[in-house]
């Protein structure tokens, strides 16, 4: 291996990236336009559910808890008819996402001591919604002050980590994850095939260059710009997002630094494996976005998955970096707890730069 | 091989020893999938001897020289290059040779110094030796003052010579060039061959493909290759000497009588229209022709054109077609008429006021260089494209507004295949019939018919990707021609096809035009022009002079001019009146 060579290699490709504009604009703005969008749009918050309330009772306690509801602000009145079916037909038409029936005698049978039952019917089209939407019901309703209502055990739940369940602090850090897999293998892999599509690849086959020269010299340019969009998303995570940050920032970078590694060597990786710009675009979506959308627990978390898709999340580095940034952003995790992950990525980027340099062939065909 | 003194590859020097070979091939060839592109190659080219490889498009010239640089393993045969095997040692081949792909190899957004700097550090060029190499190189290409240009902001030709001094910046002893000069202007030609002249003399060897015939008479041998497999090796002088006697200058005072006897005779390979009473013909065996049409007929010194043409006979397929009549007279029908067109991109004028008339069975050659408007004003014709001023009429039909009725009575082969190369020929075909709306009942008889008047066999089976260049040629043809058009449009058909398929393509179109098309072609090959009717000279989208080659001839005041000259003339007459108006 000679430094010379690769250090040659190398300049060439930062001068090309730098005065490619479509290769900058992808690399600079496209990861912050997907965590602005991720951010924003992507949330699991319940807020402002449409609520319609048939209120047989009208009594003053009847009242007080449709009072209660409404004024959580997770609720907002879509309607109060007098009649049940009114109420299930808006359930029906998606204009309810929950309907409270109230039944008559409710206020009676609170002062009186007894069990005063109330209809909460919960729209389960969303289920993710109508789990939070029926647990913020129930919550309502055990904190209405009425003490017939005494529970035999009074657990002390307390949410750890992210206590007002906020879905952007969540979701946040592990976009950090699904960008850095998004963009940096893209930008790698079409750089690689584009200089199979002109023809410039031709005369570096025709050079005393090695494959594992070729492999490092182009690895350490995407990972530099990779580098540079692991930074750009943590600012706008932490300075336009507002997530709070519970652990070290400077692990966060450098397991983060290890990461990036990973994702450009699975880029590499693709570029051997096509000849043809699209043919390299649609493999590395196939390869990095879809199943880091799916399988890394970015969103749907993997130990709700069947055993076989577990499994098939493990292989999949964007889970690691998702369990490591989670971990530090949210948990304020340090290496000790966090080290198995890193493990994993370390020995799953030195497997793929060493099957990108063995598939790599510095011939035409 | 080794011992055999080089006989032919010495016309320059003369030494006892022999050098050593810097290639030795034996029976090399590649095979892609099913397809074999290139078979049966020996060749041992010696050190300090400059090579050349010709052949038209597809004859495995590219092939040939990826697999000498050692990036392309071969399928078949044996190679050494500087001594090292390509398929064990490839490595150290790659490390070793000069190699310059086809087209431009370089990085458009990097610098000339960068590229060169580039080149020099993947190819462990010392630091000390590399400043003084570079200035040398860049003053031999006329490159120092653009050092600091963007590749891609250079022209065609500086932008090959700066491919090549990025090959020459490691000083390899060999040089392998791939059509160094396609796509270049004749003066940075001119100056890439001095280049290659000084690499020469600095004991370089050097291996280069080309389709220019003319190249070749600057190497000191030369490979003919022709659809993957050898037709003759050996020095230019030599390969004349083979063809001689067998190329003779025909002149006559009846043209169309003596065409018509040189398309009937079996003895004819290939003839040529040099200027009006002057043809030029290549026979399949030496032997003294009679053309009772001809006045005189002498032996002629052959060309490498020539030679090509003759090397190939034993192989090109008798698929010359029926010679139908040759003896056409254009009707006074007119089908193409186009009244001051202009077509502007922009600012950008891409025809400029070009009137022109096309009767039935008559063939208009349109000439120009790239960029003259030849592929837009046929686009106009074709309805493809809305003129921006001026009208024209297609076989009665206007075709700004009529562009559908136009599109179905012409056809109309583009510049690029416009096949379905993932598809047979027979499904080609069979598209092509449906979507023109032949009634189902006649499709197979319709494309029997076009493939008979495109001679085109379709036994030929097999996907279209894997046909010759000359055969996909045929193919389109036929299949621009199965619904009958009554007006062909062909946008430099021939251009990368052998001199011999070329030739044979051109009494196609004439009998085509016999039977009473108006076909429209444009060519860059300006010795096809003999084979049209009238000419329609065009430069910088302005028609500059049309007409027969005879008043154009006369128009200069020129008298069995070759078709350059009348083409120089015009243009140098164009560039006169410009200078005077500025």
């Amino acid at each position: 291996m000679k430094p010379a060579r690769m250090f040659a290699f190398a300049r060439k490709e930062v001068l090309e990236i730098i005065r490619d504009p479509i290769t900058v604009w992808i690399a600079l703005f496209m990861p912050l336009m997907m965590l602005f969008l991720f951010g924003v749009a992507l949330s699991f918050d319940v807020k402002d559910a449409p609520l319609v309330i048939v209120d047989h009772d009208k009594s003053a306690a009847s009242r007080a808890l449709s009072a209660q509801f409404l004024n959580t602000g997770y609720f907002r009145l879509a309607d109060a008819p007098e009649d049940e079916r009114v109420a299930e037909h808006a359930l029906m038409q998606g204009k309810a996402r929950a309907v409270l029936v109230i039944p008559p005698n409710f206020g009676r049978r609170l002062t009186q001591g007894e069990t005063a039952p109330v209809q909460f019917l919960v729209d389960g089209t969303y289920a993710s919604t109508a789990a939070i939407v029926s647990a913020y019901g129930r919550a309502i309703m055990h904190a209405f002050p009425k003490g017939t209502l005494d529970l035999p055990i009074q657990p002390q739940v307390r949410v750890w980590y992210n206590p007002q369940l906020r879905s952007r602090d969540f979701i946040v850090p592990g976009l950090f994850a699904v960008i850095l897999m998004a963009f940096p293998p893209l930008l790698t892999a079409l750089a690689v095939t584009r200089e199979k599509e002109l023809g410039t690849i031709a005369q570096i086959y025709a050079s005393p260059l090695t494959k594992a020269e070729f492999v490092i010299a182009k690895l350490l340019p995407y990972a530099a710009i990779a580098f540079l969009q692991l930074l750009i998303v943590l600012a706008g995570g932490f300075l336009l997002f507002q997530v709070p940050m519970h652990g070290s920032l400077a692990l966060l970078i450098a397991l983060g630094l290890i990461y990036v590694l990973t994702t450009v060597s699975i880029g590499l990786l693709v570029s051997t494996l096509v000849r043809t710009q699209v043919a390299a675009m649609l493999v590395t979506l196939i390869l990095t976005l879809m199943p880091s959308f799916l399988f890394s627990g970015f969103i749907y978390p993997i130990f709700t998955m069947p055993t076989f898709f577990q499994g098939y999340s493990a292989r999949i580095p964007t889970m690691y970096f998702v369990n490591i940034s989670r971990g530090i952003v949210m948990r304020g995790a340090g290496l000790p707890e966090l080290w198995t992950n890193v493990a994993v990525l370390v020995v799953y980027t030195a497997v793929v730069l060493i099957l990108a340099t063995l598939l790599l062939k510095k011939r035409i065909a | 091989m080794k011992n055999r003194p080089g006989r032919t590859g010495f016309r320059f020097q003369s030494r006892r020893v022999p050098l050593p070979l810097v290639i030795e091939a034996e029976g090399l060839g590649r095979r892609f999938g099913a397809r074999t592109v290139l078979e049966g190659v020996s060749i041992g080219v010696r050190q300090g001897e400059v090579f050349g490889v010709v052949g038209p498009d597809g004859a495995g010239k590219t092939t040939l020289l990826q697999i000498l640089a050692g990036i392309l393993r071969p399928s078949f045969g044996a190679c050494r290059v500087l001594g090292e095997d390509v398929r064990r040692r490839a490595d150290r081949v790659q490390a070793k040779v000069g190699y310059m792909s086809q087209g431009f190899s370089l990085y458009d957004q990097l610098t000339v110094a960068e590229n060169i700097s580039f080149a020099a550090g993947i190819r462990d060029v010392p630091k000390a030796a590399f400043a003084a190499r570079k200035t040398q190189l860049l003053n031999m290409a006329g490159l120092e003052r653009f050092e600091a240009r963007r590749e891609g902001a250079l022209s065609g030709g500086m932008r090959k010579k700066l491919a090549l001094c990025a090959n020459l910046i490691h000083e390899p002893p060999l040089l392998i060039l791939d059509e160094p000069s396609l796509g270049v202007d004749p003066l940075s030609r001119r100056e890439l061959w001095r280049m290659l002249e000084g690499a020469k003399a600095a004991g370089r060897s050097i291996i280069f493909a080309t389709s220019y015939m003319d190249e070749a008479d600057g190497s000191d041998r030369v490979l003919l290759l022709r659809d993957g497999r050898p037709l003759a090796i050996g020095s230019p002088a030599e390969l004349r000497t083979s063809a001689r006697q067998r190329v003779y200058r025909v002149t006559t005072a009846d043209p169309t009588a003596l065409e018509n006897q040189l398309t009937d005779s079996a003895a004819v390979l290939s003839f040529q229209k040099r200027t009006l009473g002057e043809y030029r013909v290549q026979l399949s065996e030496a032997a003294q022709p009679h053309f009772p049409a001809a006045k005189t007929a002498e032996i002629a010194e052959p060309t490498m054109e020539d030679v090509f043409t003759v090397a190939s006979a034993p192989l090109g397929r008798s698929s010359s077609p029926s010679a139908a009549s040759q003896n056409r007279a254009p009707s006074s029908e007119i089908l193409v008429a186009a009244q001051a067109i202009t077509q502007r991109f922009g600012d950008f004028v891409a025809v400029d006021d070009v009137s022109l008339e096309i009767k039935a069975g008559e063939v208009l050659g349109l000439l120009g260089p790239n960029g003259a408007g030849k592929t837009t004003l046929i686009r106009i014709l074709c309805g493809l494209l809305s003129p921006t001023e001026g009208r024209a009429q297609v076989a009665g039909f206007d075709v700004a507004r009529q562009s559908d009725q136009v599109r179905a009575t012409i056809g109309y082969v583009s510049q690029k295949f416009s096949l379905f190369t993932d598809l047979t020929s027979q499904e080609n075909l069979s598209f092509f019939t449906r979507a023109y709306g032949v009634a189902p009942a006649e499709v197979t008889s319709r494309i029997a018919w076009a493939c008979e008047r495109a001679g085109f066999h379709l036994g030929e089976e097999g996907l279209v990707r894997n046909l010759s260049s000359a055969l996909r040629q045929r193919l389109a043809l036929a299949c621009a021609i199965v619904h009958r058009p009554r007006v062909l449009f062909l946008d430099e058909p021939t251009s990368g096809v052998d001199p011999l398929s070329r030739f044979r393509f051109w009494r196609l179109i004439s009998t085509l035009a016999a039977e009473g098309v108006a076909v429209i072609v444009s060519t860059h090959y300006l010795e096809e022009a003999t084979y049209c009717d009238r000419l329609g000279l065009m430069m910088d989208g302005r028609m500059i002079a049309l007409g027969s080659l005879a008043m154009l001839e006369a128009e200069l005041g020129l008298k069995g001019a070759r078709v350059e000259d009348v083409f120089m003339g015009f243009i140098d007459r164009e560039r006169k009146k410009l200078t005077r108006a500025a």
